[in-house]
């Protein structure tokens, strides 16, 4: 594999099972440096499972995932040498936003985003500050800072949980249905920091059923069905004209249950 | 019987006084010796790794499941039977107590770090923190807070415990009262005071953990 240098992110044939079940099937995806990739799919497809093995937050059976090159995971079967865990673990190479938050609830939105700086990275209180509150201005959130996460709307505590994942400048930042928790009137906003973050160049791997995000910000779209991708297509195509059947079921029902009532974003 | 006297017992306050401070003396070394090796055991049985949990787990049985009163005695007679070499009444009451209270202590953190939402771990290792720090700026602090009503409640018990000291002559405060009514011949009017004494020592550490937890929860919410 020649070219895998060149991708930020190689998912080689991973296979994850819980038990007897088989949640990823020998999933393989890469994505470029830049690149925003969507992932679609019904409840129990894999894709959260996906986003927490690149996370490293599950171990994999099967196949490889590397970052920059830099192996990260590996199946017990793969040839070749374990990855390095403290230094895969000093890297910080992913950042992760959960569905539900996991803000530090005793701890207020600067302390929580200026922890790990300080603690994984050695950056002194005051640097970590600086970095901190440059980060909440991005999000919006300068105002918040001594603020506990239990005070904020679910709007602010996600972005405050986007700018806590940023402080460790990660190469890449997964989305695991960031919006899904929130009230419809504060998805918007977090929606809004995540294109803010897309136009300035971060690599985004995002799993989401907000489809006008899809549509407007993804450099491509994929669709995993039963722990395996199905499709993988830029947005334009896949929304317009699917090549699978099952793509296009899934977004049939998508488009029906949204019924066009829904607020276009 | 006839009526009750305190009179005869004001002479002894002095000797009170002493025993006051040998029982608290006893109390803040138990308290402290448990909270370090229950937080250890703690720890250790929320591992998942066999070979710290059994151990622990052994300790915090025995421990629970035997009369601290035996586990005195044990330490302050059979130490020196067995190692030759011999903790005077004191320490031993205060180490026995400490080991013994350690297992309670135990119990109440494991609870308190399973109240901790899985997903805050997880939270902490994506952004790199590793396990002592996990641990001591997101775990503990939360857990902190989930235990602090039942560690109070165990801490006054321990207090009180302190007067199973008197089994082997530490001159804490029952020790010191049970002499002043032999004296006196005053059993009623001495335990009494002895009571109140031990309601002044722990009712302001009711006092403390409650405005604790009080902080603690205005703080966040």
């Amino acid at each position: 594999m020649a070219n895998e240098a060149r991708k930020l992110v190689v998912i080689d044939r991973v296979v994850k099972r819980y038990g007897g079940e088989t949640v990823l099937d020998g999933v393989s995806l890469d994505v470029d440096a830049g690149q925003v990739m969507v992932v679609i799919g019904p409840s129990g497809s894999g894709k959260s499972t996906l986003l927490r093995c690149l996370a490293r937050l599950e171990a994999i059976q099967k196949g490889r995932i590397l970052i920059d090159g830099a192996l990260v995971a590996k199946g017990a079967d793969e040839p070749g040498p374990a990855p390095d865990a403290a230094a895969a673990r000093l890297s910080h190479d992913v950042g992760m936003v959960f569905q539900s938050f996991n803000l530090f609830p005793h701890l207020t939105v600067l302390e929580n985003v200026t922890l790990a700086p300080r603690r994984v990275r050695g950056m002194a209180a005051a640097e970590a500050e600086a970095l901190a509150m440059e980060l909440l201005g991005r999000v919006g959130l300068e105002d918040k800072r001594d603020v506990h996460p239990a005070r904020l709307s679910g709007g602010q505590q996600q972005r405050a949980a986007i700018a806590r994942a940023l402080a460790m400048k990660p190469r890449i930042m997964l989305f695991d249905e960031v919006t899904s928790a929130l009230d419809p009137e504060l998805v918007g906003e977090v929606l809004k920091t995540m294109r803010g973050l897309a136009e300035q160049g971060m690599t985004m791997l995002v799993v989401t059923h907000e489809m006008g995000f899809a549509r407007d910000v993804a450099d491509d779209v994929v669709f995993m069905d039963r722990g395996a991708i199905v499709e993988r297509a830029p947005p334009g195509r896949i929304f317009s004209q699917p090549a699978e059947a099952r793509t296009r079921a899934f977004l049939e029902r998508l488009l029906e249950r949204e019924g066009g009532s829904r607020r276009s974003r | 019987m006839g009526d009750l006297q305190f009179g005869p017992i004001l002479g002894y306050l002095p000797d009170l006084l002493d025993g006051i401070v040998v029982t608290i003396g006893l109390s803040a070394v138990s308290v402290a010796l448990g909270l370090v090796i229950g937080l250890v055991l703690a720890l250790a049985r929320y591992s998942g790794f066999a070979w710290l949990d059994w151990p622990a787990y052994a300790y915090i049985e025995f421990f629970r499941t035997t009369p601290p009163l035996v586990q005195i005695v044990w330490l302050y007679y059979g130490l020196p039977a067995l190692v030759g070499h011999d903790l005077d009444a004191f320490w031993s009451a205060a180490v026995a107590l400490g080991l013994n209270i350690a297992a309670f202590f135990a119990e109440i953190f494991r609870a308190g770090i399973l109240g901790v939402d899985r997903t805050q771990w997880q939270a902490a290792r994506v952004l790199g923190l590793g396990l002592g720090d996990t641990l001591r700026f997101v775990v503990l602090p939360q857990a902190l807070r989930n235990v602090l009503p039942a560690t109070g409640t165990t801490v006054i018990y321990l207090v009180k415990g302190t007067a199973l000291a008197t089994a082997i002559g530490t001159p804490e405060l029952l020790r010191v009262g049970q002499l002043i009514a032999l004296e006196t011949f005053r059993p009623v009017e001495t335990l009494t005071i002895v009571a109140v004494a031990y309601f002044v020592l722990t009712y302001p550490i009711a006092l403390a953990f409650q405005a604790l937890e009080r902080r603690m929860t205005a703080s966040r919410v």
